[in-house]
């Protein structure tokens, strides 16, 4: 039988169509901060990707004229497949941008 | 002779109440240090029990126990090498469950536990009942107490525990059992272990055998010596992958969180509902499979409402001040520096003013879509919509994750384009920095404003909406037809979104937002859009000829308009073929902002110059100004609040059987908004189709020069030369649809 931490994983494989992890949570029957923690550990391991949808943005120096106007937007989760991006290239001309939120 | 002292230690989650504690136990008796070698606070406090001299130590705040982070090290090392005499584990009594795993950790490390249950108030409140004696019994006898650490409640009960816990010698915490593969390599490594003298006196044996089946790093590292040790660890580990199918790591944590499940299985009663809060109540409607996008769209039809009418006496004040005061400041100014009538007044006057002016009276426009939006966005439903559209976005084939970097273009384009790193694989990335252009930025917005002034009055509201949803419609029509040909790739996988629960939004973040925004706003009139007014004003001050003079020349005969003039023909099919609206869209490519600023120099240039001999006439006095200045700003202030409240029956007006059109409960909502000199221009020049023709070109040409240069950044030279000419084909295709199609169904009269 596969572990409950398998079938959280499972889960993410095999879904058709986008969820939030309170609607996961109920769905699996599990506590969302104890599927947060089995999301992380997944995450810890590689097979998942934590996703800052708006924290890209301000990471170049080209985008910081911008980095007032990042929608504050959600993190999320996905499966790590073959073409997974490496890290966003640190910016170059220093200093920090502020992002909302 | 005094007792020899104990160590205690407090573990604990972060945000547990754990610091609290550690306060009402210690008092003042604390020592705030950093931990040896790190940059982590280290807090030591003192108490006394029956002369029993305690030293407790407030372990940093962390999940689990394992080696990801700096303070999980310090901890794990800390019970390892100091041995306390307990660990006083303070739990969060309404988060039971996911405290608890770093409780079983301690729990490997053989450890004897105290469990601190604070906030139990809380919990109770939420509807938890919690056994304490079921608990303690799951845990193998270890002592649960109910904590509040704010109001003290429980500290004499941990205190009690606490002695009695040191009193014990031989404690026997509660053990982990793991399934038989995981228990049989756990043998088998154990006396290997044991053999090792060095290793059982700093570690348990039970305990290291079990981080070297998880291969944890930090354990790894240490155990550098002992290759063999390290060798049949992996090798037990590749046993029981082989006989489970899964790694050890995964059947170790998984074990942990059995070992939960059983523990609050018998100790935790919630109600059924527990599971669905008040946020999941709501996102059953807001984000419904059918209602999900009406309710997106009615929202956002609000929005552009708001921004449309409740600035509109702002933005009439801000024009006010600049085309009054402002200006017969700077012309008195001159005028006593014996600069009348020189080129520089005209520089300053019909270049400067005008032209950063006649952009800068949108600052109260932009303020209103930005304070709308952090409304949505503080609340948490701006994240549901991004939820809500990806529903939209897979239906037709694309990628829903495309549509978070599109809601990031609502606000400017150019962090839109970045925003396209996120997304996994580079033909998405690059699919979807086609689309991000195509979305409404606040740049545009002037544009829209002033055209849905000028040709459609209090209607303005309904145009700005419109371009918002063509610009969504263009977007999601180009992906389609990119992902069918250029950039096809697997299906995408579907992701899982961490939605934050709604609340009322605070204020403060929402002005900070609004303010840093407008400012940014504010600060690109001062630079580029200056920038840019001043060569305009050069370029219509030239003459095209040798018969004009400088700066005495009808703007049509300038360098700038004759420029113009050639290329506006390629506009003539679309309705606005005039020079004035093809020398706006040439220097909008530098930022959609400074559309306007040129319309206003080409427009309301010539009017400030009669203006200006008008003034030389009669000037008005400084205390003149001033009271203008202060009167029709509280005239403003006022007309703002009575906007506000008609915005109910307005937006009541457009449901079927309901005609509240009259309704104006403060008296602003019926009147006409007087159109100002730009506005008036503009309807000599464009009939309202071309008007509506013009605006779609704005909205879906290349943004601004940033954008090419983040897009070229992110995407090479070759990608968008292709961008720009395919977003200029698609604007001029749009305009043409727009005026040709319009003038078919007879609205071009």
């Amino acid at each position: 039988m596969a572990s409950q931490l398998s079938s959280v994983l499972d889960r993410f494989v095999n879904q058709s169509a986008p969820v939030s992890i309170s609607q996961m949570a109920r769905e699996m029957q599990i506590e969302p901060g104890v599927l947060h923690s089995m999301i992380d550990y997944w995450v810890r391991k590689g097979r998942l990707r934590e996703v800052n949808s708006g924290g890209e943005a301000c990471t170049s120096c080209g985008g910081k004229s911008g980095c007032p106007f990042i929608v504050n937007l959600p993190r999320y989760y996905e499966v790590v497949g073959e073409n997974t991006p490496a890290a966003a290239p640190p910016c170059a001309c220093g200093g920090s941008c502020h992002t909302s939120g | 002779m005094a007792a020899q002292s104990i160590k205690i230690a407090l573990a604990g989650n972060p945000n547990v109440g754990k610091s609290t504690l550690f306060n009402a136990l210690t008092g003042s008796h604390q020592h705030v240090g950093n931990w040896p070698g790190k940059t982590v606070e280290k807090k030591e406090g003192r108490l006394h029990l029956d002369g029993q001299d305690v030293i407790v130590v407030d372990l940093p705040g962390t999940y689990s126990l394992t080696a990801y982070s700096i303070e999980e090290i310090i901890s794990r090392d800390f019970i390892i090498n100091e041995r306390p005499g307990a660990v006083i584990a303070v739990v969060d009594a309404a988060n039971l469950e996911r405290n608890l795993y770093l409780v079983t950790q301690v729990l490997e490390l053989e450890t004897p536990v105290i469990l601190a249950l604070n906030m139990s108030d809380i919990a109770r409140n939420r509807g938890l009942s919690i056994d304490p004696q079921k608990l303690s019994r799951g845990l193998n006898g270890a002592p649960v107490i109910e904590t509040v650490g704010s109001s003290g409640i429980g500290v004499d009960a941990l205190k009690t525990a606490i002695r009695q816990t040191a009193a014990v010698a031989d404690q026997r915490p509660a053990r982990i059992v793991y399934s038989e593969a995981l228990e049989n390599e756990i043998a088998q490594l154990e006396p290997a272990i044991r053999a090792v003298p060095a290793l059982v006196q700093q570690y348990r044996p039970r305990w290291l055998a079990i981080k070297l089946l998880e291969a944890d790093e930090d354990i790894l590292k240490r155990l550098e010596a002992h290759p063999t040790l390290i060798a049949a660890g992996h090798a037990g580990s590749e046993r029981i992958e082989a006989a489970t199918g899964e790694d050890a790591e995964t059947l170790i944590t998984d074990a942990r969180y059995n070992f939960i499940g059983g523990l609050v299985s018998e100790a935790l009663v919630r109600p059924r509902e527990i599971l669905e809060t008040t946020s999941d109540k709501l996102d059953h409607v807001l984000t419904h499979r059918l209602y999900g996008v009406p309710i997106f769209l009615l929202l956002m039809w609000v929005v552009f409402q708001i921004t449309a009418n409740v600035s509109a006496p702002l933005l009439n004040w801000v024009d006010g001040v600049i085309a009054g005061p402002l200006t017969h400041w700077t012309i008195g100014l001159l005028s006593a520096l014996g600069l009348s009538g020189s080129w520089i007044e005209a520089l300053l006057v019909d270049g400067i003013i005008t032209g950063v002016g006649g952009v800068l009276v949108f600052a109260p426009v932009l303020m209103s879509l930005y304070l709308a939006i952090g409304l949505l966005e503080d609340s948490g439903y701006m994240a549901r919509a991004a939820f809500v559209m990806d529903r939209v976005m897979r239906a037709i084939g694309l990628h829903g994750k495309s549509f978070l970097p599109m809601l990031v273009g609502f606000g400017c384009t150019v962090p839109a384009v970045y925003a396209t790193r996120t997304l996994e694989n580079e033909s998405d990335r690059k699919l979807t920095g086609f689309l991000v252009t195509f979305m409404s930025c606040g740049a545009r917005l002037p544009v829209y404003v002033v055209m849905g002034a000028a040709f459609f009055g209090a209607q303005g509201g309904n145009l700005i909406f419109a371009m918002y949803l063509l610009g969504i419609a263009v977007a999601l029509t180009t992906g389609w037809a990119l992902k069918k040909t250029v950039y096809r790739n697997k299906p995408p996988q579907p992701f899982v979104m961490e939605l934050p629960p709604y609340r009322a939004p605070r204020l403060q973040t929402v002005w900070r937002q609004t303010w840093e925004r407008t400012s940014s706003f504010i600060r690109k009139a001062g630079t580029i859009i200056l920038a840019t007014s001043i060569v305009i004003w050069l370029l219509m001050a030239l003459p095209a000829t040798s018969e004009g003079r400088f700066n005495d020349v009808a703007p049509g005969d300038s360098v700038f308009g004759t420029v113009s003039q050639i290329t506006a023909p390629i506009f003539a099919p679309a309705g606005f073929g005039n020079w004035q609206a093809s020398g706006s869209l040439i220097t909008g490519f530098i930022a959609k902002e400074v559309v306007v600023g040129t319309m206003s120099q080409i427009f309301v240039g010539e009017e400030e110059a009669l203006a200006v001999e008008d003034l030389a006439a009669a000037p008005p006095t400084f205390i003149e100004d001033v009271t203008f200045i202060g009167t029709s700003l509280l005239e403003a202030a006022v007309l703002t609040v009575q906007e506000i409240v008609n915005i109910v029956p307005r937006t009541v007006n457009i449901i079927p059987g309901i005609n509240l059109a009259e309704a104006d409960f403060l008296g602003a909502g019926g009147e006409v908004e007087d159109t100002g000199a730009l506005e008036s221009a503009l309807t000599q020049v464009f009939s309202p189709l071309a008007a509506v023709a013009f605006t779609v070109f704005v909205l879906l040409y290349t943004p601004c020069m940033v954008t090419v240069a983040a897009l070229r950044h992110e995407f090479g030279t070759r990608y968008t030369l292709y961008q720009i000419a395919y977003t200029f084909a698609i604007a001029w295709l749009g305009a043409v649809i727009v005026y040709q199609g319009g003038l078919l169904l007879g609205w071009g009269v």
